[in-house]
């Protein structure tokens, strides 16, 4: 009866990740992921190195086995099936392109061991070449293209034979910044194009909240939380997630009064505060501040502290201030105005945000 | 004065190799008295014993080359794929035929393989020839082993099989679109190596009684003056057309991508 409830759940899931967990040895890499994904969605697997972000992936593709749960593919397990049964489109860190075969022999490989025609494979080919903007280098040898071009080669390969998913493993990591962020954004456009349900592997959270749909964070084999980017920055679940997707300020406090949500923190009482329910006078909480939170002009309602800057950062559009008050060091993200030179280090520093805005731990 | 002493040594080493070959190379051409010719080459080549035993061998050396590279090219591959932890030792023992004698390896086959054996392989002509195939194998083997696994090294053997895999290729297509086209100039060395050994061999040959090239040559040796000199001449001909085409073909391998930063 569990079973039926439990399809159910994911009856509308395109890709279902149902229970899995996967130990090496006597080592669990993975302590059960549970995750259903839609049909053209686009999901970031984000987690610090070793997490298991690759090994989950590797069981979707059918490189690992799960040593327990199920992996569910439009309505079909497909957890014995071997990886080239599994009509799963790859794109490795590595490239991984074929060497002895040119940049069309690498695209239309897959049509051309599922035994394609001629004239299919090749018209293929170039519409894959023109959905990746390099119809010009169809007879390149790998070696011949740059880090860019080989990685976009790569997932026109992955394309090419209609996967029913796509699985990236860290596509852009090998590659430059500027690349890597143009890349990125044409990566989604394709996935958008194709409506081509994706898994995306990522250390990098900017990459992971720009590009996705929902965002899977892992910490030591577990799912964290599974929500939208703009859910996981705003409304991190736990403390390992507020602390990796993006930056985040800490105070530790002491709860003054539960009813009213005043908590006593760097030398200060703060009003208004959300608490998370069953909060107690007394008890130790901790506060965590955005940068882009903080501010430094006051609005209504407002809470504000000062403190002294110890250090200031000039990012370009953006300054990044730290301060330190009462004993606690918070970061403080201000847009560049080009007719006022940013503060001094040593000078003293107000800074105002939103009781809203606080987050506790 | 080190780099003297380099040059030297290397224009020592260099005589020592190059003089008995200049003086074989010098008698060869001496048959006719008084003037140098090729009277000692023509006669080897016209002798019907030499064509034979030459293309018996060419022959076996050919059908080595296929057996070699069918064992040893999916073996190398495996290895490096699913079984890493077995690499010292697949190695040391594809390094035994370098230390274990041929003449033990033969007496070995004679011995298990002889007409009262359950597989009594020396009892035909075409059960002898497979035996001595099998020998020259083993004798390759190391060359052949070697070179295919240095060649696996130069690309990412477990990405590019997953790659392959996940677009649908089977073993069969992974080891002869993927793999083999990637190693190919590195199985082309060995080969031409094995097609060196075959050629020149002479105990497996002599002691399984098959008409090869190097029985043929010991027993010219033994009677004649001048065709020896010129039959070593062409040997070591032979020999350094196979490393020539080795070195050239390197040209040709294909170019691993660029280096992936980590
Ligand atoms: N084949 C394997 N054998 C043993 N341990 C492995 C294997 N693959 C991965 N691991 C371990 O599993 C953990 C998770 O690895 P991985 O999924 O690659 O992490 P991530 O991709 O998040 O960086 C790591 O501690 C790694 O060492
Ligand atoms: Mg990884």
């Amino acid at each position: 009866m569990s079973a039926v409830n439990n399809s159910k759940a994911n009856s509308d899931a395109f890709l279902a990740i149902n229970g899995v967990t996967k130990s090496f040895g006597a080592v669990q890499v993975v302590r059960g992921a549970d995750i259903a994904i839609s049909k053209g969605e686009f999901v970031s697997f984000l987690g610090p190195s070793g997490c298991g972000k690759t090994t989950i992936l590797r069981m979707v593709a059918g490189f690992e086995t799960p040593t327990t749960g199920r992996i569910v593919i439009d309505g079909k397990d497909i957890t014995d099936l071997k990886p080239n049964q599994r009509k799963i489109g790859m794109v490795f860190q590595s490239y991984a392109l074929f060497p002895n075969l040119t940049v069309a022999g690498n695209i239309g490989f897959g049509l051309k061991v599922a035994g394609k025609a001629r004239a299919e494979i090749d018209q293929r080919v170039e519409e894959m070449l023109k959905l990746i903007g390099l119809p010009e280098l169809s007879d390149r040898f790998p070696w011949q293209l740059s880090g860019g071009q080989q990685q976009r080669v790569a997932l026109a390969r992955a394309l090419a034979p209609r996967p029913a998913v796509l699985l990236l493993d860290e596509p852009l990591s090998a590659l430059d910044a500027k690349i890597r962020v143009s890349l990125r954004e044409e990566i989604r456009a394709i996935q958008k194009e194709l409506g081509i349900t994706t898994i995306f592997v990522t250390h990098d959270q900017e990459e992971a909240l720009s590009m996705s749909d929902r965002v899977m964070v892992m910490y030591q084999g577990r799912i964290e939380q599974i929500g939208a980017p703009f859910e996981v920055y705003n409304h991190p679940k736990t403390k390992f997630v507020a602390n990796f997707v993006g930056t985040l300020s800490t105070m530790e406090g002491t709860i003054a009064d539960a009813a009213k949500g005043s908590v006593d923190a760097a030398g200060t009482r703060f009003d208004g505060v959300r608490l998370p329910a069953g909060a107690t006078n007394g008890a130790a909480v901790t506060l965590a501040l955005r940068p882009e939170a903080l501010r430094r002009d006051r609005r209504d309602g407002d809470l504000s502290l000062s403190g002294e800057i110890i250090d200031v950062d000039f990012l370009g559009s953006v300054i990044r201030i730290d301060i330190k008050a009462g004993g606690e060091k918070l970061s403080l993200d201000a847009f560049n105005d080009p007719t006022t030179p940013p503060p001094a280090i040593g000078e003293t520093m107000t800074v105002h945000f939103a009781p809203d805005a606080v987050l506790t731990l | 004065m080190t780099r003297l002493l380099a040059w030297i040594a290397f224009l020592f080493g260099a005589l020592y190799f190059a003089l008995p070959l200049i003086g074989m190379t010098e008698f060869s051409l001496k048959m006719r008295r008084g003037v140098y010719s090729l009277d000692a080459y023509v006669k080897v080549f016209a002798d019907p014993r030499f064509q034979e035993t030459f293309s018996f061998s060419v022959m076996m050396a050919l059908a080595t080359i296929a057996f070699g590279v069918l064992l040893v090219v999916p073996t190398a591959y495996w290895v490096r794929l699913k079984m890493p932890g077995a690499r010292p030792w697949i190695e040391f023992v594809t390094l035994l035929p370098l230390v274990i004698p041929a003449i033990v390896i033969v007496f070995g086959y004679i011995r298990l393989y002889n007409t009262s054996s359950f597989l009594p392989l020396t009892g035909s002509t075409t059960g002898t020839n497979i035996l001595l195939m099998f020998g020259y194998a083993t004798l390759a083997l190391p060359y052949m082993y070697r070179s295919v696994d240095t060649g696996l090294r130069t690309i990412d053997v477990a990405t590019l099989t997953e790659a392959a895999q996940s677009l649908g290729a089977g073993w069969v297509t992974i080891l002869s679109r993927v793999i083999l086209p990637n190693v190919l100039i590195a199985v082309l060395s060995g080969a031409f190596l094995t097609f060196a050994i075959v050629i020149g061999e002479f105990t497996m040959a002599a002691l399984l009684d098959r008409p090869a090239f190097g029985p043929y040559m010991q027993l010219l040796g033994a009677n004649r003056a001048y065709e020896p000199a010129a039959l070593a001449v062409i040997a070591f001909g032979i020999t350094w057309a196979c490393m020539a085409l080795i070195q050239l073909l390197a040209r040709f391998a294909p170019k691993p991508a660029k280096p992936v930063k980590e």
